[in-house]
């Protein structure tokens, strides 16, 4: 294995988006068979680089210290791995889903493009290689979501591309600052404390790398797209591929380009951030009455717990997070997958149209059912083991109180769950969805295989921690210290793990009372909760958009342009408009008058230009 | 062989008549095209070469005796000669089709080269006198030229343009000869020496304003310019091509910047005289061009503030004022040649010169409006375009040589100059098209193939404009940077 070998997980799929544009609609069969074979030889080498670890690939680029440099190592090659699997599971998933899809072929060519991307910017080095594959993914982006085909679905894209646009710009700046502070855009060589002007460039880039992941107050565009996107971009990127990158570049930027301490007020600020994502979001994703807009929430919910994990910086805490992450894109894609599965078949994912559909399809509705325990950190599933990891990391930082905005999360996470699989898969049939089948073969097995690996993720969550998770945290753990998080992983009886159960009981006796309040209808139990006096209103201003940074600034921004245009523009425009050109005309009909075709007018200018000429030409000699 | 520039032009008119007889179209064609490709060719690549240890000279010979004649090539010369050639070569390739309906292509051909060889000729003389004859010869072909549609209005302009073109001449003339009273000589280097010594204070006063009459008449600076609005556009559309973009700079901004700066020597004062000319004209000519509704006047009027430009720029008399300035005589030839020849497009097709009858002709004629948008930016002065590298420059040496003021006017002129082409694409171009012209269509292989050979042209020159400078405005202007010492020093026999 060669260095130059590094190259492979960005050209294939880049070649591999060009041939799948390329090839006509009539060779759709050539065409997913390339799709599918190419993401099995990147999730081959995949493993392989895996199992290489080491690895760099450095040569000159523009100089200045800007080289394209990839670098293999255990963080890298793990986040590699994982991009190559989702990709591979996206590519069999799309095969059938985006078959009718109108612009099914764009959809392939940006998904190739995008892991192109992807594995670019995890493997780079250096930072202008880093920023060139991170906005890469800004176009890609928006070009996945531009082809959803409904009629808002160009200003959701806008929208993305705007959100995600800014975060960028925060990130290059952070980048800028950075490089000035550290003196080189090498990132293996950069690590310094995050004070004064270095404190600036985290800030930046944290909100760089959060906002990538869809953290709060960066989100908004997500539960948009879910609505507005095809279902299998929102598995690909926003519950899998964004993630993954952002939690990967925020672990490098918390625990690599700066020292984060326990206690610091980065570490704090994180936690905040971290918090409030998930508690907002998670009450947001509880009302909802679109699977697929509740399960958007949820995606932008998660990345609390990795945020906060990260943010605590202690070992523990760094491994849930990061472990978290991970596990996040496993049952999340799968989530989104079961709901694509629904729609594929029944045609909807609103709540109240479907019921019962677990007779239906039965497979569907076991992976649904894996993956929405898992995310509601159900013993012995993979979400229980990470979310106690960030519990006790949360607590061992002082701050109970991330701790208890942790498991309020848990709580409505739990509820909506239980809505949400009530409503879909169990209770009864509603008469709004025909008799459906179960979805084929390349739907259910990526489901399937998703909750198989969340099961293995939890059950047996040695092989992740140890393999995945502990090399990752080991550099930043002091000399000696116990770095071995399995030990209370599936412990049910300690405090936390029992708190987290309580957690657990309390959601499902308000999923009780709101089901048997709503007659027995599963779409309304969230309704207690929604009524309360207070909420309600609540929800309406964010139903209205209120809370929303992106449509107050677009709001913002349309007043401030109205008010240059009426203030600043037409005057101006006035001025041009009406006294410069009355000027120029009124001179040029002076000097046109002159012009009147006459033969001795024009020899008489001649002659009087000839003596003037003379006359100064004299003069200014003297 | 630099003679052949002049004499190998001469040859082909001779024999273009006879060819005409024999063919009506296709030989004419061939040989006064390759004529020009040859001409092309022999200055760009040749060229160089040739003056690559100093100016060249040649002594013509009659029968072993030696002949008042002498050409002389140096970095000026060669500059003008490609200049010539290139603009030559693209009007000649847009008759083929254009002058079609004309009839009579032989002579038509003929007429033109023996323009071409008057302009190659005088660009090459090195004494007054030759300058005088060579500045004849391209007239009197150009007089020709101008009526050669023969209609009421295309004879009252040749007429008029003769009327005062002899005027110009007549002065000329007499501005030779009071050069001669003074000195004893026509030859330039002799003059310059001669000059040098004396100190001639009144009667050089006179003598440069009538050299300034003649070769600012044929240059069209203000107040000298009435006739070119009336003679350019009733032209057939590639003439007017050439005489905008080549004879008006030929007999008017390189004889009268040979004469100025290489015999005369630039004073002070005709510093001064020349960065008023120049900017009246750039400015005046302006506003008129903004007011006119004939698509060629308008160019016309264009072509007066641009040589105004070049005039400015050049009357500032440094080193960067001056490469700034053949630097925009050469954009300017292109990019004019090329507006002329779009609008002959346009009215083949449309048969109206009226900017107001016209409109979206863009959508039946997107090649023509293509190029035409190019020709109008580049003047304009719009980056990346050639035009807009030359206006820097004469900008920057305005600021450097400490005139404001006449900056602020080449901005102020700059302005205006893409008022009016907006305005003409606008009108012309753009909008929504007029029912007239649904069935238009778009202009023939070789009109098109012209106008594109001069668009990317422009716009090559405006990605290369560094080695477009180096390679052959540099040397132009050093020689004439240098003044008197270009043709006193090295130009003796």
């Amino acid at each position: 294995m060669t260095p130059k070998m590094l190259l492979l997980p960005v050209l294939l799929p880049a070649v591999l988006a060009v041939a799948l544009l390329l090839l006509p609609r009539a060779l759709r069969l050539v065409r997913d068979a390339l799709a599918v074979a190419g993401a099995g030889v990147l999730l081959y080498y995949g493993f392989l680089f895996f199992s290489v670890k080491d690895l760099r690939y450095a040569v000159p680029w523009l100089g200045m210290g800007i080289d394209f440099d990839l670098r293999l190592y255990h963080f890298s090659s793990f986040i590699l791995l994982a991009l190559a699997g989702f990709l591979f599971l996206i590519a069999v998933y799309a095969t059938v889903k985006m078959k009718d899809a109108p612009r099914g072929r764009e959809f392939m060519a940006y998904v190739f493009l995008t892991a192109a991307f992807a594995n670019g910017a995890a493997l780079a080095n250096n930072f202008v290689p880093l920023v060139f594959f991170w906005e890469g993914l800004l176009v890609t982006l928006y070009g996945m979501i531009a082809i959803g085909g409904r009629p808002t679905s160009g200003r959701t894209a806008v929208k993305a591309l705007l959100i995600a646009g800014f975060c960028d710009f925060s990130l290059i700046l952070g980048v800028g600052l950075l490089w000035s502070v550290a003196g080189t855009a090498t990132m293996s060589e950069i690590a310094v404390e995050p004070t004064g002007l270095a404190a600036a460039a985290f800030v930046l880039m944290m909100i760089g790398a959060a906002g990538k992941a869809g953290a709060m107050p960066f989100h908004t565009w997500i539960p948009d797209a879910a609505v507005d996107a095809p279902v299998t971009f929102m598995a690909f990127l926003p519950a899998a591929f964004e993630k993954l990158l952002g939690i990967y570049l925020l672990a490098r930027v918390s625990l690599d380009f700066f020292k984060l301490r326990p206690g610091g007020a980065m570490s704090v600020l994180l936690m905040i951030v971290g918090a409030a994502t998930i508690v907002l979001a998670v009450l947001m994703a509880l009302v909802q009455k679109d699977l697929k807009r509740l399960l958007s929430y949820h995606a932008v919910s998660q990345v609390g717990y990795m945020i906060l994990g990260i943010g605590t910086a202690v070992p523990v805490g760094i491994a849930g997070g990061v472990f978290h992450m991970i596990n996040h894109a496993m049952y999340k894609s799968g989530l989104f997958l079961s709901a694509g599965s629904v729609e594929h078949r029944a045609g909807t994912t609103e709540l109240k149209k479907l019921g019962g559909l677990r007779r239906d399809m039965p497979l569907t509705a076991l992976g649904f059912v894996v993956c929405a325990l898992a995310i509601s950190g159900v013993w012995p599933l993979n979400g229980f083991v990470s979310k106690e990891m960030v519990f006790h990391g949360a607590l061992e930082t002082g701050y109970t109180v991330f701790a208890v905005a942790a498991w309020i999360g848990a709580i409505f996470t739990f509820a909506s769950f239980l809505k949400a699989g009530h409503s879909v898969f169990f209770g009864e049939r509603t008469t709004d969805v025909p008799e459906v089948k179960e979805s084929p073969a390349a739907i259910v097995l990526p489901i399937l295989v998703l909750a198989a690996l969340c099961v293995l993720f939890g059950v047996y969550n040695k092989l992740p921690l140890d393999r995945l998770i502990t090399p990752v945290v080991a550099p930043h753990a002091e000399a000696g210290a116990h770095l071995d998080f399995t030990g209370h992983a599936l412990d049910l009886f300690n405090v936390v793990a029992l708190i987290s159960v309580g957690c657990l009981v309390l959601a499902f006796l308000i999923h009780r009372h709101g089901f048997l309040k709503g007659g027995r209808k599963a779409y309304l139990a969230s309704e207690p909760f929604h009524g309360l006096p207070g909420i309600r209103q609540a929800y309406d201003l964010a139903e209205k958009r209120v809370f929303d940074p992106y449509e107050q600034g677009v709001k913002a921004l349309q007043g401030l342009s109205l008010a240059l245009y009426k203030a600043v523009d037409r005057p101006i425009d006035f001025v041009f408009e009406k006294a410069v050109t009355a000027a120029g005309e009124k001179f040029t009909g002076i000097l046109k008058k002159a012009h009147n075709g006459h033969y001795a007018n024009y020899l008489a200018w001649c002659l009087a230009g000839l003596v003037i000429l003379a006359g100064a030409i004299g003069l200014l000699a003297k | 062989m630099i003679i052949l520039f002049v004499v190998l032009p001469l040859v082909v008119a001779g024999l273009l008549p006879l060819a005409g007889k024999a063919s009506k179209r296709l030989l004419p064609d061939l040989l006064a095209n390759a004529t020009l490709l040859f001409l092309v060719a022999y200055a760009a690549v040749a060229g160089r070469a040739l003056i690559a240890d100093g100016p060249v000279l040649q002594q013509t010979t009659w029968l072993g005796e030696a002949l008042g004649i002498r050409l002389v090539l140096d970095g000026f010369s060669l500059f003008m000669l490609v200049v010539v050639a290139l603009v030559g070569l693209a009007a000649s390739l847009f008759s083929i089709d254009y002058m079609e309906h004309y009839g009579a292509k032989g002579n038509f051909y003929a007429l033109y080269l023996v323009m071409i060889a008057g302009m190659n000729g005088l660009v090459l003389a090195s004494d007054l006198f030759a300058v005088y004859v060579f500045l004849e010869v391209a007239a009197v072909a150009s007089y020709a030229l101008v009526a050669y549609g023969l209609g009421r209005d295309e004879l009252e302009a040749a007429f008029k343009y003769l009327m005062l073109s002899v005027v110009a001449s007549a002065f000329l003339v007499g501005g030779i000869a009071v050069v001669y009273g003074m000195t004893g000589g026509l030859d330039f280097a002799a003059v310059a020496m001669a000059l040098k010594e004396l100190n001639a204070g009144p009667a050089l006063a006179v003598a440069s304003a009538l050299f300034l009459l003649g070769f600012g008449l044929k240059a069209a600076l203000i107040p000298f310019h009435a006739w070119l609005p009336d003679a350019h556009p009733s032209a057939p559309a590639p003439i007017s091509a050439v005489l905008s973009g080549l004879l008006i700079k030929v007999s008017g901004v390189y004889a009268l910047t040979r004469v100025f700066l290489n015999v005369f020597g630039l004073t002070p004062a005709l510093s001064t005289v020349l960065l008023w000319l120049g900017a009246v004209s750039a400015v005046a000519a302006a506003f008129l061009a903004l007011g006119q509704k004939d698509i060629k006047r308008m160019l016309a009027y264009s072509s007066i503030s641009q040589v105004g430009y070049v005039v400015l720029a050049i009357g500032v008399g440094t080193p960067l004022g001056i490469a700034g300035g053949l630097f925009h005589l050469f954009n300017h030839a292109l990019a004019k040649g090329l507006l002329f020849l779009t609008s002959g497009s346009v009215q083949r097709a449309t048969g109206t010169r009226d900017l107001d009858a016209m409109g979206g002709l863009a959508k039946r004629m997107p090649v023509t409006a293509a190029t035409n948008l190019v020709g109008a930016l580049s003047i304009a002065g719009v980056p990346p375009l050639n035009g807009f590298w030359s206006k820097l420059i004469i900008i920057v040496a305005l600021v450097q040589a400490g005139h404001p003021v006449f900056a602020a006017v080449a901005v102020l002129a700059s302005v205006l100059t893409l008022w009016y082409y907006l305005l003409m694409q606008r009108k012309a171009f753009f909008g929504r098209l007029n029912e007239t012209w649904a069935a238009v269509r778009e202009a023939p292989f070789w009109m098109t193939a012209s106008t594109v050979l001069l668009a990317l042209l422009c716009v090559g020159i405006g990605i290369l404009f560094a080695s477009t400078v180096t390679t052959w405005v540099r040397p132009a202007a050093d020689v004439l940077a240098d003044g008197i010492h270009a043709v006193a020093g090295s130009w003796g026999f």
